[in-house]
This record gives structure tokens, C-alpha cells and sequence, in this order.
């Protein structure tokens, strides 16, 4: 077998057709295999896939200044979509406050959940051997269901499903921070944007960091009345306190107990109830309530003050010293980049009317309001922001990766050209990285993405894939050298003696692989290694013999002088 | 080449198996190697994530009847731009509501935690002047993944046997018992109720006794008060101590005070609130939790308490859990008996061990494999020879990531298993020209040892560049940033070093197991 590669790479090194043909169809390959990700997106790139996780939260939030009974609906009916799946085990409900943190929680900010209008739900499934459905696709499945039917009891609830990330945990998938100077113009941005996210394929679980505003009453105490009245400000603010939110007056020591013992007072529950949400009943009960003041008479709180409904307050947020609001948007089991992409052309498109729209950065955008002249800023955050930044790093560890080799070859070898030849050959590992993952998305029922795993993946293979070429210009080398051998016979006879330990070593490294293929996260670095290592193999015994062959290899290898003319050559 | 003198080796690699191939420490050494790994698998402390080095600190400052833009301007404002001061500070985020600023201020990935927290910490003291009047004293949480995640989580439920402030007080006595078992960081507790009486006034009938809540508070207030004991003398100078008894013991003496006199009779406070020794009614935060039962259908919600668990930086999440669990089974009598039972929500030291165990199982599959196909192309003699170098390489790699303080994870293994197809190489480039040596005629003449240090020689300087190759791709990689950066930190980490054992083990215990084990065909008699 090794005696018919000999001969095979004798007779096509030396043909000047069939090296053309070997060198057009690598460069062929090469940009095919380019095309395959940037403009046909066939290969389609993420940071991290999904992992099957054994459990995952759902988060419950109503609109601002909803009350934990209006909340506990909500789970409730959520609850009883979560209790129909067979593989739950079991299910907690926390109203009122974040679950108990995880990982994801601690970036979306679980712990500082502290209102009536939060819920999370906690959903510990059975052991993912034993379950057919992984979590990522149950979640999927029953997140329209669970919407459809628990979002719309109130209005403006967001029920959205967070899964363990497979990798470092991040806002949001998609997260488009809106920059500006006045509160007003970036909400209704923010809005906007929203909209256009509710529009995109692929997006879920959207929302905008903004408070809704609510409908409240302000009491508007009139002093010169509580002066005249006998009693004092600060009386009326305790009393208001005490009746309606109650307080704890006092304490009891107990040995029995761990703590002490508050005596809480408040009104009871069925008299302090405002009968409906306006002024009249607010004003009706307010009128009930009395104070007394220091000469025994009681005098009803409605005398004191004056009520006006007003409007909530919502919070401010800022980041970097400057004000913005985010809007965040999920991916339903898609990459973030092309709904990102998508969502961006369409808010270039559609702000037209309203706004001049202009590209800053890579993605940002800045949008201008027409009308008030004021500017906003477009960024993206989240994960979008995290896989830019790791793959500009992994891009950047690959170029130093590159370099670093070709001067380690530079060093061994003294020779520019015989460095160049290792990596380019090495280079060309990335034919089969890329052909792999279009092979594994055309086998896979879910997609198969290019993360940031597959990238790591391949710097690795340029070591390898150096390393062949290595043993092999080493030993022609030495066959020239001891041998006398001539440089066509030196490299056949070169190539067909490595290839048993070129072959060994790669079917090793795709063994070793192919456990790491089947893990969710890990796939994209096992396929990388095993289709990136036939490629490699490809390269160092085919490519790498028709580029050392065109080159001066006596004068690169330093000899003082010729070994041999072999009767072959052409001359 | 002369071949009466004995074969000089150039490389390092001829000399490594010269001087170790017929060395009687030789197997000593290799033995210790396979135990040193085998006690690093054992003794590391194992996670289902690598541990990332995230710090972050908030400030929360509250400033009672103050509006969201109020807040905004006098507080958070300010806050930013003080944080702003501070070095290696990434990002700092603000929040202005009704009465309360948050600014939270997160460093940069890698920016150790305790300097960190330090360094705000520092800057609010020092400028705790600039707060407006009437603020509260800020508050400081910083943020710290390992204990502020819990890695166990049981959820305790009653069947309605003890009310809910007894199941409180009894899962207090637990989470207790738990804290104080080593490493455990911090434990907490979630939806429970706390015992408290509670005084529901009637507003209607306060109307209709002419009574104002004030009068109210103040008469409980009066009758709450507790002194301590008072000390006296007696004319012969001893002590009596005389102690002022609580005038509140249950809720019915609550119930009892007189809050007013009307038309002559007075007016207990029962008579215009309901007094009950109940649980804070205030507070609105619950917990709920359904399982599934033996007959398949899922439980009706109950509440439940669930008592978190957190762990030490650096310290084993299985042994933890375990210890938590073993705990837990010494209460279980007492809790079955009061009707209460528990449920462990979350197990990040059984789900840490499982995915260690799995991975280990994968690599120990990934080496059989291996080995099986080597016996095929090389003979089994080889094969044996190369599956050997496999657990003294992962061995050496395994102690020296204990010894830098590393944990076993996901991420660790995946190095090894991405290493396993890496590292075999130095091994089977060595076997196979000894191998190739063995069967050639040229070499037929020349003795076992020298041919083995030859052969070793011959490969040794190609094998060290290419090797040097693979590392220097690895090496950039340490340098990639963010989160991702630290998460996948173990691969640079790890590969570089497993390569590096790959050479020696090869270029050591390659040349040794060989010259014993395997048969040299006799060249005389025409065998290949």
C-alpha cells in the first residue's frame, strides 16, 4: 500500500498538470469552504450552543405596582402547564424574590429581587440520560404555551425561560442598550425597538428594562390645616404608616424562640381595602381614619390634607455615567448574530421617517430624532457583545498562534520559504473544520453550529497539522542528506514512510474526538479536530510534497552542494 | 557510522533514554507517577465550572421620601462618579428609584476579589460626607460567586402537622447544625414565616370608640417595655435581685390592655383588634412546591422553606454536599415525626461528581480505543507499551494542576480528553521507529539497547519542535479576555503541560518498556 503512495507521489510531483491541478483544487476548496459562512451563512456561527440542562427557572415579572396575589395567578397558571410534564420532578414557586441564585441569576440580577410583582419558578427535571427531550427543546415546546395562555391574565407580564448557560452567563442574548439625554425620547426608542425585536424571527422572551408607569394618589399635606388642628406632620406620616403598612411597636423577648418577638399593628385587613383603584374611595377611607390631637379631639385625616392621583415614578437607570435603558430579547434555539443582523437592518430601514440613522462601530448605531434634533445611541450588549469580543480574541490567538510557529520554523529550519510552507499548510486544516460543520448541521436535527469551541479546535490543528509536515520535511531531508537521494525519490519515499505515523496519529486524535463531538458544548471542538485532522493529513501528504517539490529544497536545506542527480530529472 | 562504539546521542531525547534504560529507579519512578495522579484525582476539589475571578461591588443607599429624579441627582450621580475613581473598574451601572440609589460597579474579568472590594470600600469611607442629609448609611454588598451561589438547596414542607413558624423555627435549628459543618460558607433560609403577633385593628370600630391608632400604639408600646433585673441590698448586705416580669406573655395578655377609657368602662384592645400569635403577615414573599409523588401525579403546591448552602472558595462541592446530605438523614426521624418532610432542590457536588465521573469514563473509553486500534497497525506488544505512556502522562499533568491550586471540571477534562490525541503521538512517533528499526535489515546487526537509544535519538529533534509547535499554538489562548477567557483558561493551562510530560514520558519509559517487551524478528532467519 505505501509502495503505490510512493509511487503515486513520485509521478505527481513531478507532472507539471497534475501539481496545477492539486494546487487549483486546495484553492478551490479554500474559498468554497470560505463561502460556506460568510455570505451563504451555511455554516452558521455562535459563541456557545444549548446545553441539556437537568433543570431551568421560568421568571414572572408583572407590571410595576402589581400585587403579589396578582403575581401568585400568574405562577399559578403557569404552574399548571409545569405540573403536566412528565419529566418534572419537582417544581418551587418563589414569590416575591429571586430563587435561590445561580449562575445566570447572579448576572440578571435574581438577588436583588425584592417585589410583589416578581415571581421565579424553579423546575428540576429527571437525570438527562434518562429523558428523551432535552432541556433546551422543552423549553422551546412549552414557552409559546406557557405565554399564550399566562401572559395575557394582565397586561404588560413577561414570563421569560432561563436555562444554565453552557458558558459564562450573560444579560441576555441580545441586549440593545439606548443612549441619550432626556428620558422620554430614549423610552420611546426603546419602544420602537422592541417593537421591531417582537417582529424578528427567531427572538423571544423580549422586554424593556423600563418600569411601567402607574397610577398612584400623592396625599399633599397642608400644614397651616395641621397646625390649627393641634397635631404635628410627622404624627400624620406615622399614623398614615402605621395604619396601612402596619409596624412593629414593640418587641417580645422570648427563650423559646430564636428571635424576638415583634407586636405588629396595622388595620385589619377587610377594613383598611380601598374599595376600587380612584380618589373617591381612597378620600372615603382616608376621611375614616382619625388622628387625635393634643387636646383629645380627633380630627379625621381628609381635613388635613388634599389627594391627587398622579403617576408613578420610574426608575432611572444609567450605565457608564450615562443614561440608557436596555431592551432585551432571547434566541429561540438560533445564533444571535443573524436576528441581530436582521433586527438592525429593519430599525436602518423603518426609523427612516422619524429619525437620521447613522453607522457607528462595528454594529452600533446612532439614530437622530428629526423632529427634537436630540441624539441617541443603538449599542449592543449581552452575549452578542461577548461573542465578538471572544472571537476577535480567539481570532487574534490564532494570528499570534501562526506566528509564533512560523518563527519556531524560521529558527529550526533558517529558511522563509520552508515556514511558509509548513503553514500553509497547516493553514488549510480550516477546508475541513468548515466542511465539517456543514456535514454535521446536514446530520443533525438541531442546528450545528461554529463556536467558539470549533475556533479552539483549530488553533490546535495548526500544531498538528504543523507537526506532520514537520516529520515529513525532516526526513527527506535526511534522505537527501544521508541517503544521497534525489528530490523528487526523497519526498515519495519520505511521504509513503510517514505516512504510517501520520495516519496513526490522526486516527488517534479523531478517536479522542469523537467522545468530545457527542457533548453539547464540546461538538464544535471534537468535529473540528476530526474533519480538521483529515484535512491536515490531506495537506501534509499531498499538498505539502507538491509545494516542497517546487521549491529549491538543496538550497534551503543548506547543502554545501548537489547529493545526487537522479536520471529522472528533467532537466 | 562506526558501529564497534556505542551509539552517542545528540538529542535530548537519545539521552533521556540512555540514562533511564536500564536504570532500576526507572519503574520506581513510574509507579510514583501513576500514584501521584491517581491522588490528585482523589484529593482535587471537583466543580461542574471552572472558577471564574468576577468581582463586583453595590452600593445601596436609601434616602426616605426622596423621588426617583431626586435620587438620581444627589446620590447616584455623585456615586458614579466617585466609583469612576476607582482602578479596574469595567462598568458601573446606576439605578435611581423612590427612595433608594443602587450603583454597582463591576471590574474587570480577572480583577481579584478581595483588593476589589477593598478599593470601594475605601472610596465611600472616604467620601461618606458627600451623601445628602437624611440619607441612610450606605450599604455594601459585594458580589462573591462562591458564596453567594449556593451549591445545595433543600426545600422543607409540612403536611400541616407544625404551623408555619414552627416549621420555621425547626428548619432554623437545622440550617444551624448545617453551617457549622467544615467549609460551608453560608446558609440562608427563603420563605419562611417568622413568629409575631399580630394586631389587626378594626377601623370601623375604632371610629365607634372614638379611638385614633396613635392611643393604640402607644398603650402597647407602655405594657411592652422590658427593664432589666433590678439589684438591691438587704440591711446585711446581700444581693437580692428582683426581676420585672414581661407584661405580654401570650396573645390573650395582648388582648387584655386597656387602650382607652369610654363612658366610664374601659376599652380592651380586643375589643376593637384581633390579636394573633401568628407569623409576619407583612411580608409578602412565600415559597411553594409541588413533587412529583410514588403514584406518578404531582403533589398540590405546599409552602415550603428552602435553606441554602454555600461553599469556600477552593473547597470540594461532593464532599460538602455529601456531608450536607449525612446531616440531613440525622434529622429525618425528628422531621417525619413532626409531618414535615424535605426535598434537596439542587446538588451541584452530585452533579459536579457525575460530570466529572462521565468525563473520566470517556477518557478511559477514548484510551481503550486507542489502544485497540494500535494493536491492529503496531501489534499489541506496542500498543500495551503506548496505552501505558497515556495514564503516566495525565498523571503528571493531573498533579501539577493540583499543585496550581486548579480544580477538576468540565473544562479541565476537556483539555485532557482534547490532549489524549495530542499527547499518544511522541509515544507512537517512538515506537514506530523503533518499531521500523527492529524490522529493518540495516539495523539487524546493531545491539538491542543502542538501537533503542538510536531510534529514540533519530525522531527526538523533530518531535521536540513539533511538540514546541502545538504549545505555542496553546499559548495565546491564555491570553484571550473576558469571561470566556477564564472560562476556558484550563485548556492553556493544562494542554502545554500534558505535552510536555508526553516528550518525557515517550522519550523515558517508551524505549524502556520496549527493549523488554518486545521480540526482535531474526533478521539471519529472513523474518520481518
Amino acid at each position: 500500500m505505501f509502495d503505490k503512495f510512493e509511487n503515486l507521489v513520485r509521478t505527481g510531483v513531478q507532472s507539471r498538470f497534475k501539481r496545477n491541478l492539486i494546487l487549483i483544487a486546495t484553492l478551490v476548496a479554500f474559498i468554497g469552504s470560505i463561502l460556506l459562512i460568510a455570505p451563504t451563512e451555511i455554516v452558521k456561527a455562535k459563541m456557545l450552543p444549548g446545553k441539556n440542562n437537568d433543570t431551568f427557572n421560568i421568571y414572572v415579572t408583572l407590571a410595576s405596582g402589581s400585587s403579589v396575589e396578582q403575581t401568585k395567578k400568574v405562577t399559578d397558571c403557569v404552574s399548571s402547564y409545569v405540573t403536566k410534564e412528565k419529566n418534572v420532578v419537582d417544581t418551587e414557586v418563589f414569590l416575591g424574590m429571586g430563587s435561590p441564585l445561580d449562575f445566570a441569576g447572579l448576572i440578571k440580577g435574581s438577588q436583588f429581587k425584592n417585589a410583589e410583582n416578581v415571581a421565579e419558578i424553579v423546575l428540576n427535571l429527571t437525570a438527562k440520560h434518562e429523558r428523551e427531550e432535552p432541556s433546551y427543546l422543552m423549553v422551546q415546546r412549552i414557552r409559546p404555551i406557557i405565554q399564550g395562555a399566562c401572559e395575557k391574565i394582565y397586561p404588560d407580564t413577561e414570563i421569560s425561560f432561563v436555562e444554565p448557560p453552557a458558558g459564562p452567563p450573560t444579560l441576555s442574548s441580545i441586549v440593545a442598550e439606548i443612549y441619550g439625554q432626556d428620558a422620554q425620547g430614549i423610552k420611546k426608542l426603546a419602544y420602537k425597538v422592541e417593537d421591531v425585536f417582537k417582529h424578528t424571527k427567531g427572538l423571544v422572551d423580549i422586554d424593556v428594562m423600563e418600569d411601567e408607569i402607574y397610577d398612584n394618589f400623592e396625599i399633599v399635606v397642608n400644614s397651616t390645616k395641621v397646625a390649627k388642628s393641634g397635631v404635628t406632620i410627622k404624627q400624620l406620616n406615622d399614623i398614615l404608616y402605621l395604619a396601612f403598612e402596619g409596624m412593629n411597636v414593640a418587641v417580645k423577648n422570648s427563650d423559646k424562640f430564636d428571635d424576638q418577638i415583634p407586636l405588629f399593628l396595622s388595620l385589619s385587613e377587610n377594613s383598611k381595602r380601598f374599595t376600587k383603584k380612584d380618589l373617591n374611595s381612597v378620600r372615603v377611607k382616608l376621611s375614616a381614619l382619625r388622628l387625635m390631637n393634643t387636646s383629645g379631639m380627633m380630627v379625621p385625616v381628609t381635613e388635613m390634607v388634599t389627594i391627587i392621583p398622579g403617576k408613578s415614578n420610574p426608575m432611572i437607570m444609567s450605565k457608564d455615567l450615562h443614561q440608557m435603558t436596555n431592551v432585551l430579547a432571547e434566541t429561540d434555539m438560533v445564533s444571535q448574530v443573524y436576528p441581530l443582523l436582521d433586527a438592525r437592518t429593519e430599525i436602518i430601514e423603518t426609523f427612516k421617517d422619524e429619525y437620521d440613522v447613522f453607522k457607528t462601530g462595528l454594529f452600533d448605531l446612532q439614530l437622530r430624532d428629526k423632529k427634537t434634533g436630540q441624539t441617541y445611541d443603538l449599542v449592543w450588549d449581552g452575549e452578542m457583545k461577548v461573542t465578538m469580543d471572544t472571537f476577535r480574541d480567539l481570532g487574534a490567538a490564532f494570528i499570534a498562534a501562526l506566528i509564533l510557529i512560523f518563527l519556531l520554523m524560521v529558527i529550526y529550519y533558517k529558511s522563509y520559504t520552508l515556514s511558509g510552507i509548513i503553514l500553509l499548510g497547516s493553514f488549510l486544516s480550516i477546508i475541513g473544520v468548515i466542511v465539517g460543520h456543514m456535514i454535521m448541521d446536514i446530520f443533525t436535527t438541531d442546528t450545528f453550529f461554529l463556536t467558539a469551541t470549533s475556533l479552539i479546535g483549530f488553533i490546535a490543528l495548526i500544531g498538528i497539522s504543523s507537526r506532520n509536515s514537520l516529520l515529513l520535511i525532516d526526513f527527506t531531508k535526511s534522505l537527501m542528506h544521508e541517503k544521497g537521494m534525489h528530490k523528487a525519490e526523497a519526498i515519495a519515499y519520505a511521504s509513503a514512510t510517514r505516512a504510517k505515523p501520520i495516519f496513526l496519529t490522526a486516527v488517534a486524535i479523531m478517536l479522542a474526538s469523537t467522545l468530545l463531538a457527542s457533548d453539547a458544548v464540546f461538538g464544535g471542538l471534537g468535529v473540528s479536530l476530526i474533519f480538521g485532522t483529515v484535512a491536515a493529513v490531506v495537506a501534509s501528504l499531498i499538498i505539502v510534497p507538491v509545494l516542497l517539490y517546487m521549491s529549491d529544497l538543496e538550497k534551503h536545506f543548506h547543502f554545501k552542494e548537489r547529493k545526487a542527480v537522479s536520471i529522472e530529472e528533467p532537466i | 557510522m562506526n558501529h564497534n562504539k556505542s551509539y552517542i546521542p545528540e538529542d535530548i531525547a537519545g539521552k533521556l533514554a540512555k540514562s533511564f534504560l536500564r536504570n532500576p529507579l526507572t519503574i520506581v519512578l513510574g509507579i510514583s507517577l501513576l500514584l501521584i495522579g491517581y491522588l490528585a484525582l482523589e484529593v482535587m476539589p471537583r466543580e461542574e465550572n471552572p472558577q471564574m475571578v468576577v468581582s463586583g461591588s453595590t452600593v445601596i443607599v436609601a434616602l426616605p421620601g426622596a423621588s426617583a429624579k431626586e435620587v438620581e441627582k444627589i446620590i447616584v450621580k455623585p456615586l458614579e462618579r466617585k466609583l469612576k475613581e476607582v482602578k479596574g473598574v469595567e462598568h458601573i451601572y446606576g439605578m435611581a428609584m423612590d427612595n433608594v440609589g443602587i450603583v454597582n460597579a463591576a471590574f474587570f474579568i480577572g480583577q481579584e476579589k478581595e483588593t476589589s472590594n477593598l478599593k470601594v470600600y475605601d472610596k465611600i469611607m472616604q467620601n461618606s460626607d458627600m451623601f445628602p442629609k437624611g440619607a441612610m448609611n450606605p450599604i455594601i454588598k459585594p458580589l462573591d460567586i462562591d458564596v453567594d451561589i449556593p451549591i445545595v438547596s433543600i426545600a422543607f414542607y409540612s403536611d400541616g402537622k407544625l404551623s408555619q413558624t414552627e416549621l420555621y423555627d425547626k428548619v432554623r435549628e437545622i440550617q444551624h447544625d448545617i453551617n457549622g459543618l467544615p467549609n460551608v460558607a453560608v446558609t440562608a433560609l427563603k420563605g419562611g414565616h417568622r413568629h409575631q403577633f399580630n394586631i389587626e385593628v378594626d377601623l370601623n370600630k375604632l371610629t365607634g370608640y372614638h379611638l385614633s391608632m396613635g392611643q393604640i400604639m402607644k398603650s402597647v408600646e407602655s405594657l411592652a417595655y422590658n427593664v432589666p433585673e433590678i439589684k438591691n441590698r438587704t440591711k446585711d448586705n446581700q444581693i437580692v435581685m428582683v426581676g420585672v416580669k414581661n407584661a405580654l406573655e401570650t396573645a390573650k395578655d395582648v388582648g387584655n390592655i386597656i387602650v382607652a377609657q369610654y363612658m366610664g368602662s374601659p376599652v380592651y384592645l380586643k375589643q376593637v383588634a384581633k390579636v394573633e400569635d401568628s407569623y409576619d403577615i407583612q411580608n409578602f414573599k412565600s415559597a411553594l412546591i409541588s413533587k412529583r409523588k410514588q403514584d406518578g401525579s404531582m403533589m398540590p403546591f405546599q409552602n415550603q422553606i428552602t435553606l441554602t448552602v454555600s461553599k469556600l472558595q477552593g473547597t470540594n462541592a461532593v464532599i460538602i454536599a455529601e456531608e450536607v446530605k449525612k446531616n440531613l438523614e440525622k434529622y429525618k426521624d425528628i422531621l417525619f415525626e413532626n409531618g414535615v418532610s424535605y426535598v434537596i432542590t439542587r446538588n451541584d457536588g452530585e452533579r459536579a461528581n457525575e460530570a466529572v465521573n462521565e468525563l473520566v469514563m470517556h477518557l478511559v473509553l477514548s484510551i481503550v480505543i486507542i489502544a485497540i486500534l494500535l494493536i491492529f497497525v503496531l501489534g499489541w506488544r506496542e500498543s500495551l507499551i503506548v496505552t501505558f505512556t497515556v495514564p503516566a502522562i495525565l498523571a503528571v499533568t493531573l498533579f501539577v494542576a493540583y499543585l496550581s491550586g486548579q480544580t477538576i471540571n468540565r473544562i479541565t477534562l476537556f483539555a485532557f480528553l482534547l490532549s489524549l490525541g495530542l499527547l499518544v503521538d511522541a509515544a507512537i512517533i517512538v515506537i514506530e521507529n523503533i518499531h521500523r528499526h527492529y524490522h529493518s535489515a540495516e539495523s539487524a546487526h546493531i545491539p538491542d539497547d543502542e538501537l533503542m537509544v538510536k531510534a529514540t535519538d533519530e525522531i527526538g529533534a523533530p518531535t521536540n519542535i513539533a511538540t514546541l509547535a502545538i504549545i505555542m499554538t496553546m499559548v495565546p489562548m491564555a491570553f484571550v479576555g473576558g469571561m470566556m477567557g477564564q472560562f476556558m483558561k484550563p485548556i492553556p493551562e493544562n494542554v502545554p503541560v500534558a505535552l510536555i510530560a508526553s516528550l518525557f514520558v515517550a522519550y523515558i519509559f517508551t524505549p524502556y518498556l520496549a527493549v523488554r517487551m518486545l521480540k526482535r524478528p531474526d533478521h539471519s532467519k529472513g523474518e520481518h
